[in-house]
């Protein structure tokens, strides 16, 4: 191998400069470390987020057309290959059948989140999810309703099935919500038929997971499991999932609990923001 | 290329690069897995230009990829300050004029990146063990930002790459 000696022609003043710039990141993530979600780094942080957001919805809508091109695209060549005018209307149909289907699905969902909204007694305000996160590490999503809506941060959000998340930061126009599955969230919990408390975090390979159950509780799969409120973190009541999973038995401290997760920020379309607590009396409640 | 131009074409290329991350990004992931097209930018334009690109496009890059997550402001930049930085010089100390050394440096490079992403991540008090942090997260990133700078890499030897035969440390495709 020829080595190359040629270009060690870093200048000091280049030198210093990435000295500095080093030492600057340090003091940032420092100082970002430290500061609370008050603070002027999370506030810069959510200031972009705000001014990114419309990029991100032109990002949501940009794959959706992408999607439907490269089934127009299909259906197109499809055309030219048999030269058929009635495969040209077989096509139109075909693609209008796939745009009535999608307005049947979006309806669908809709009408969850209004039979959840009813089945809960919920006051809220319903959206759309506009943009999904650009870094790996969290599974957050941006929604279109914000300060101008009423809705601020710590309050729930439900997908169709029940809760997906919790929104952390607002604009003016949008809100970005943390979903139950960022391993950095993580909600008070009661298995409904034991009333044995916990708490269910994310985790990194999507599951859900129900911790600090006492040990000597017995836990089946199928068991429900719905937010106890505790923490004051989540609305109390609502559903969050089914447990699927339970690793060990009762007395052993080591037992794994995976509870279903309701979304992923894949999936979610649209979401229910809970503007108002839950009856006492309402389903998945105390029974 | 003149330095001039070879200056703006790399700005013209950051702001593809973020405007990438912001729209495309989170709509192509893999599984658990997204592309880091700021940081594959970074790495291939410190490859191709090993001699004339400063840490100031670095840093701006990591910050901005910072402020447009969640995670710690600082953290990529540091990262890609340093790791471009390093890139560029064992590029210029290792360059035999193929394309085996660029490609190699750059396959590195993301990993550690994303490894020390990661451990910046932990530090911060990212709730998650590091076995898992390296199999769902830093691994499968690394790799699909491996792809990204691959497919980067000749694009930014037509666009920015200087042109002076005379110049060393500029890798060939062979």
């Amino acid at each position: 191998m020829a080595l190359n000696f040629q270009n060690s022609d870093a200048t000091p003043l280049r030198r210093v400069l990435l000295v500095l710039l080093l030492v600057v990141s340090l003091v940032m993530v420092t100082v970002y470390a430290r500061e609370g979600a008050d603070g002027p780094l999370h506030a810069v942080q959510n200031a972009v987020a705000s001014a990114v957001a419309p990029l991100k919805f032109v990002g949501t809508s940009a794959a959706a057309g992408a999607d439907a091109a490269g089934e127009s695209l299909g259906n197109a060549t499809a055309d030219e290959s048999t030269l058929s005018g009635l495969r040209q209307r077989n096509a139109e149909l075909t693609e209008q059948l796939a745009q009535d289907e999608e307005l049947r699905q979006e309806n669908e969902r809709l009408r969850g989140l209004l039979d959840l909204k009813g089945t809960y007694d919920l006051d809220g305000v319903a959206a759309r999810v506009v943009g999904r996160s650009s870094n790996a590490y969290s599974q957050t999503v941006t929604i279109d309703v914000g300060e101008n809506d009423g809705v601020d941060t710590g309050l729930t959000v439900m997908g169709s099935t029940g809760v997906v998340g919790q929104v952390i930061a607002t604009t003016g126009s949008t809100a970005t919500v943390r979903l139950l599955t960022d391993p950095g969230s993580g909600a008070g919990a009661i298995i409904q038929s034991s009333r044995a408390e916990g708490v269910v975090r994310g985790s990194l390979d999507g599951l859900l997971y129900l911790e600090a159950v006492d040990a000597d509780v017995v836990v089946n799969v199928d068991d429900l499991v719905v937010t106890s409120g505790l923490g004051g973190s989540y609305t109390r009541g609502l559903l969050i999932g089914r447990v699927v999973k339970v690793e060990g038995s009762p007395g052993d401290a080591t037992r794994r609990i995976v509870v279903s997760p309701n979304g992923t920020a894949g999936a979610l379309e649209e979401v229910f923001v809970v503007k108002s607590p839950v009856a006492d009396d309402a389903q998945g409640g105390d029974q | 290329m003149g330095e001039g131009r070879g200056v703006v074409a790399a700005g013209l290329g950051a702001v593809i690069a973020v405007l990438l991350q912001v729209v495309v990004a989170p709509n192509i992931a893999l599984a658990s897995a997204l592309p880091n097209f700021v940081l594959a930018y970074a790495l291939v334009l410190a490859v191709v230009r090993p001699d004339r690109t400063g840490p100031v496009l670095a840093f701006v890059l990591g910050l901005v990829f910072d402020l447009l997550g969640s995670g710690p402001v600082g953290a990529m930049a540091f990262l890609l300050v340093l790791v471009t930085f390093l890139a560029s010089r064992a590029f210029s100390v290792l360059d035999n004029d193929t394309l085996f050394m660029p490609l190699v440096i750059l396959v590195v490079s993301t990993l550690v990146v994303e490894l020390f992403y990661a451990v910046f991540l932990m530090g911060t008090g990212f709730s998650a063990g590091p076995l898992d942090v390296f199999l769902y997260r830093a691994l499968p990133c690394a790799l699909y930002d491996c792809v990204v700078a691959l497919v980067m890499f000749p694009l930014a030897l037509r666009f920015l790459a200087s042109r002076d035969p005379q110049q060393p440390g500029k890798p060939r495709l062979r």
